[in-house]
């Protein structure tokens, strides 16, 4: 049964005892084309084949988090590398995140507060230079990609007709297609080459992973909360208007990730194990080596992090989601192609009927495309029409060629279109209820032509390198000479602590204070007054990833934004300003900076908490937070734990991510590195605790699958601990393990009696003559005893073995060799 | 205010654990923790071993002080020269239980905040736990020097129990 459900298994979702074999594979002379979902044309097994159980249909929805949380779960497209007949391109994801790994065990240096100081590397480097920001699924990376210029959209009729040929749903009123959007998303999540930006020092750095998000012109506007609220000194008023009209982003997040983990038990069922063993849990392979992906992100946790971040609102209190250009498209097929175009930049324009409200910049780039219809249009009229629009609309033009023709999965070029990672928490929730409800639900995925493919990834690239960042560039030193260099000059300082203090005594009646600040009459910043230009070069500076500049500028509006109490603003500026800060190089010494980014972080979540009711706001600013001062090591790994257990109290978040933060503090503890041979000043014992406290969390749920993996990993780091004891002294402790055990074995017996039953009854005598044999041990153990210790270290192994006896053989055999399990019967 | 007092030998293993509550303030000296919490206990307590080991090295002294905090429980720690740990893990009155979910304490009836232990991190409760730590070393160093007692050894010995409850009534 076991060994028919893995001959089904599709090599996407290709087991974690493969990651011994791949990185002999003979690696590309292309490092980084694993990073784009599009760089393979070769497919593997096609979807149907796998629908051997009735929920496989919708794996394709799933297939993110069924790939090993080692290899980018980020990415559909990039989880079929590995395919048969591509070993040439199947480029190195496991060899990549190996890498990533690895470096980070360089041998950890005593300095600072004990065992506390940052490795020496870290402290004069920035972040970005940390191995694991190479690591795509690793969350510094999905940071990074979320906090990415957007690119609105906006297109004639024709478009979306010519769009529609090719098998894309009509985007307008009513449909629920996107049009030329849903295709030309997935290419902006990777820009290909390098594209190199200028700092405000004019040094220019080349970057790999530059991305930009499609978005359709005008959605996701979130309201500021009313001008009442705003003006209310106090915020609470705003507290209670805003608890009421959020409809919960977390909570919808909290859905997806919820949907995800139950197809996975599900897919444990239904090939008992195979399924579930091969890709949803795979570690009950104790971590021997002292950093086995000790760090690697659980692919739920990283799901649920870009499900937060995706989707981000066009919200007046930060300026990311604010379109830096719009894509203006028409087609050959117009009849009136440039009085089209006009037509679309009037729309676009704050008195047009779409025009974006007031707090958005209206001076946005605007890009002219002109869609040519390869197979009925004529080239020579196209090209004419072309010369004609850089005549009349300037250089910010670009001809996109493409076949209007669908595209099938049989064809020789074509490829298959991935699903967006980032699309929204709400999308995806939609996507998979129609799975659910609809029988004869048809494989999502799309299918394009490789010359389309390759069109569409020039046409990002040229804009991206030759109208966008120039774009930004520009505007980031337009207006930090205008605006910002002004206020950072002594006298920028004298006058905003002498509008402070002429109007500090009067301005506690609601008059004076309007009069005082752009903030108090409308709730809002107007696009146009200082602090907004200023928000919008922070953002600009953080996206071009100059992080000095950046800080500065959060810096200056942090005070300004507190003056006027305009709290929402206030916490996204902390926030911002934070984040900046952790990524930077670090001048200051490790300790005043941690001080500096706890008080800003404090500011930032008290703000976005207690004054504004954004949970959203808040969870994001310390899931970030928390990663980042991970990555920084030494004392900030404590930091971190801190900010989880701030999370945990506040209750942001649902049982779903409450207990995917417990999985996350375990391992921020386990990725703090100890000194000498017996690791002084490691975390194992709290990393092993916050793995039970998961584990009892999930099997809460009844999410066994994850909890047996917390459970393995407990028990890996207990092994792990010079005594090799864990808390088996411990005589209430212990039992609990068991009885933890217990309810986890009861709760895969059910899950997957109808799988592995062979399997199960095999290992279950053993797995209750263990857990017997440990309780006989716990009692009679007199603790003195010197024998004490080479028992328990019989005692581990066997019971390694107790949790495994569900796992496919596969693990089984990959295991025995190194282990001392053989014992029970396997071997 | 609940106590739960664990002496730790090199290993990772308890040598003696003792659960109480205060007897200031009309305290019954009972301890009261949530019937869930018993194994959280062992578990924190454990878990904090790890910041002993880092904390051991930054002062000459044998007393720690609060060194850990695991929601609303605190554990302070004192250490001697062979290696043996004495941990004492205390939950201040009245603590709101956010982490109930987890496993916390019982609001205990609120008491005036002058008690010791209502602030986990004042003079006045370091003073006291140092004082309970120092009588307690003291009998310990007396059940250890046993002929019959070997290193790591569990005490067993019902007198070296009667005075840590005592110094337990006396200071805490």
């Amino acid at each position: 049964m076991a060994a028919s459900a893995l001959g089904r298994l599709p090599p996407s979702s290709s087991s974690p005892s493969s990651p011994s074999t791949t990185p002999s594979s003979p690696s590309s002379g292309l490092p980084h084309l694993h990073n784009h979902p599009l760089a393979q044309s070769e497919i593997t097994l096609p979807l149907r084949d796998r629908r051997s159980t009735p929920t496989t249909a919708a794996a394709s929805l799933f297939r993110s988090t069924l790939t090993p949380p080692g290899s980018r779960s980020a990415s559909p497209a990039s989880s079929r590398i590995l395919g048969p007949r591509s070993p040439a391109r199947s480029s190195a994801t496991f060899p990549s995140t190996m890498a990533a790994a690895t470096p980070t065990s360089s041998t950890p240096t005593m300095a600072g507060s004990v065992f506390g100081g940052t490795p020496a590397t870290l402290k004069t480097q920035s972040l970005l230079d940390h191995p694991a920001a190479e690591n795509p699924g690793d969350p510094l990376g999905l940071m990074l990609r979320s906090f990415v210029p957007h690119v609105a959209i906006h297109t004639s009729e024709d478009v979306d007709e010519l769009v529609a040929d090719k098998g894309f749903a009509r985007a307008g009123a009513g449909g629920t297609g996107g049009g030329l959007w849903e295709l030309l998303r997935p290419f902006g999540e990777h820009v290909q080459g390098k594209v190199v930006v200028r700092d405000s020092n004019g040094a220019g750095k080349a970057w790999e992973d530059f991305a930009l998000r499609f978005v359709r012109f005008g959605e996701g506007i979130e309201e500021p909360e009313g001008a009442g609220a705003g003006a209310g000194a106090n915020g609470q008023a705003g507290a209670a208007a805003g608890a009421g009209q959020k409809p919960d982003a977390l909570g919808l997040v909290e859905k997806v990730v919820e949907r995800h983990l139950r197809f996975a038990e599900e897919a444990h069922i239904g090939v008992g194990g195979g399924f579930g063993g091969g890709a949803a849990s795979p570690p009950l392979t104790p971590l021997r080596e002292d950093d086995v992906d000790a760090d690697a992100t659980s692919p739920y946790y990283a799901l649920y992090l870009r499900r937060l971040l995706s989707g981000m609102p066009l919200a007046c209190h930060e300026s990311f989601a604010h379109p830096v250009a719009c894509v203006m498209a028409i087609s050959s097929r117009n009849p009136a192609p440039i009085e089209a175009l006009q037509r679309l930049y009037r729309e676009t324009t704050s008195q047009g009927e779409r025009g974006l409200p007031p707090w958005v910049d209206g001076e946005y780039l605007r890009y002219y495309v002109l869609v040519h219809d390869e197979e009925k249009g004529d080239i020579t009229k196209s090209m004419a029409l072309f010369d004609q629009m850089k005549r009349n609309f300037g250089l910010h033009c670009h001809l996109l060629r493409l076949r209007s023709s669908q595209s099938a999965e049989t064809d020789d070029d074509s490829i298959p279109l991935p699903r967006s990672d980032w699309m929204t928490a709400a999308e995806e929730l939609a996507d998979i209820e129609e799975s659910d409800f609809r029988e004869d639900f048809e494989d999502p995925t799309r299918y394009i032509f490789e010359s389309d493919a390759t069109a569409i990834r020039t046409f990002v690239r040229e804009m991206v390198t030759q109208s966008l960042v120039p774009t930004m560039e520009r505007n980031v030193s337009v207006w930090n000479d205008q605006v910002a260099s002004r206020r950072r000059g002594i006298s920028g300082r004298f006058m905003s602590l002498s509008k402070k203090w002429t109007f500090g005594g009067s301005s506690r009646s609601s008059t004076g204070g309007s009069s005082s600040s752009n903030y108090d009459a409308l709730g809002f910043y107007r696009a146009d007054s200082p602090e907004a230009i200023m928000r919008r070069l922070a953002d600009f500076a953080f996206m071009l990833r100059d992080w000095k500049l950046a800080m500065s500028t959060y810096d200056l509006l942090r005070a300004d934004f507190q003056n006027d109490k305009a709290w929402r603003y206030h916490a996204a500026a902390n926030e911002m300003a934070a984040l900046a800060l952790l990524i930077m190089p670090q001048s200051m010494s490790s300790k005043t900076r941690l001080e500096t980014i706890t008080q800003l972080l404090e500011h930032a979540f008290y703000s976005y908490h207690i004054r504004c009711a954004s949970l959203p706001g808040a969870a994001r600013c310390t899931l970030l937070a928390m990663e980042l001062l991970r990555l920084r090591g030494g004392a900030g790994v404590d930091e971190a734990v801190q900010w989880g257990v701030r999370m945990l109290e506040a209750r942001l978040t649902g049982p779903v991510g409450d207990a995917l933060l417990r999985e996350r503090m375990a391992v921020c503890y386990a990725s703090k590195r100890g000194a000498g041979s017996r690791a002084w000043g490691a975390r194992r014992r709290k990393a092993a605790l916050w793995s039970v406290l998961a584990a009892e969390a999930w099997v809460a749920m009844g999410k066994h699958v994850q909890a047996r993996r917390c459970v393995g990993e407990a028990r890996a780091m207990y092994a792990r601990l010079p005594g090799e004891c864990g808390v088996q002294n411990f005589a209430v402790a212990s039992d609990f393990l068991a009885e933890l055990n217990d309810r986890l074995k009861e709760g895969l017996r059910g899950d997957g009696a109808g799988g592995a039953g062979e399997d199960l009854l095999g290992g279950d005598l053993d797995g209750k003559e263990d857990v017997e044999e440990e309780k006989v041990d716990v009692e009679r153990e007199t603790l003195g005893n010197k024998r004490r210790s080479r028992r328990t270290s019989l005692i581990n192994p066997v019971a390694g073995g107790a949790g495994l006896e569900t796992a496919p053989l596969k693990d089984m055999a990959a295991e025995g060799g190194g282990d001392a399990a053989p014992d029970d019967g396997f071997g | 205010m609940s106590y739960y007092f664990a002496i730790i030998g090199t290993q990772d293993n308890p040598l003696f654990e003792y659960e109480f509550g205060t007897s200031k303030q009309g305290g019954d000296g009972q301890a009261r923790f949530a019937e869930q919490a018993r194994h959280l206990n062992q578990f924190v307590l454990h878990s904090s071993l790890d910041i002993v080991e880092e904390v051991q090295w930054t002062n000459g002294q044998l007393y720690l002080k609060v060194i850990d905090k695991f929601f609303t429980s605190h554990i302070s720690c004192f250490i001697t020269g062979s290696n043996t740990k004495f941990l004492l893990l205390h939950q201040p009155p009245g603590a709101t239980t956010t982490s109930s979910s987890i496993g916390g304490a019982t609001t205990t009836t609120a008491r005036s905040s002058t008690s010791v232990g209502a602030n986990p991190t004042s003079p006045q409760t370091e003073e006291a736990i140092k004082a309970f730590f120092t009588e307690v070393y003291d009998n310990y160093v007396k059940a250890v020097m046993s002929p019959f007692y070997k290193v790591n050894m569990e005490i067993r010995s019902p007198v070296f129990r009667q005075r840590v409850a005592a110094a337990g009534r006396k200071y805490l």
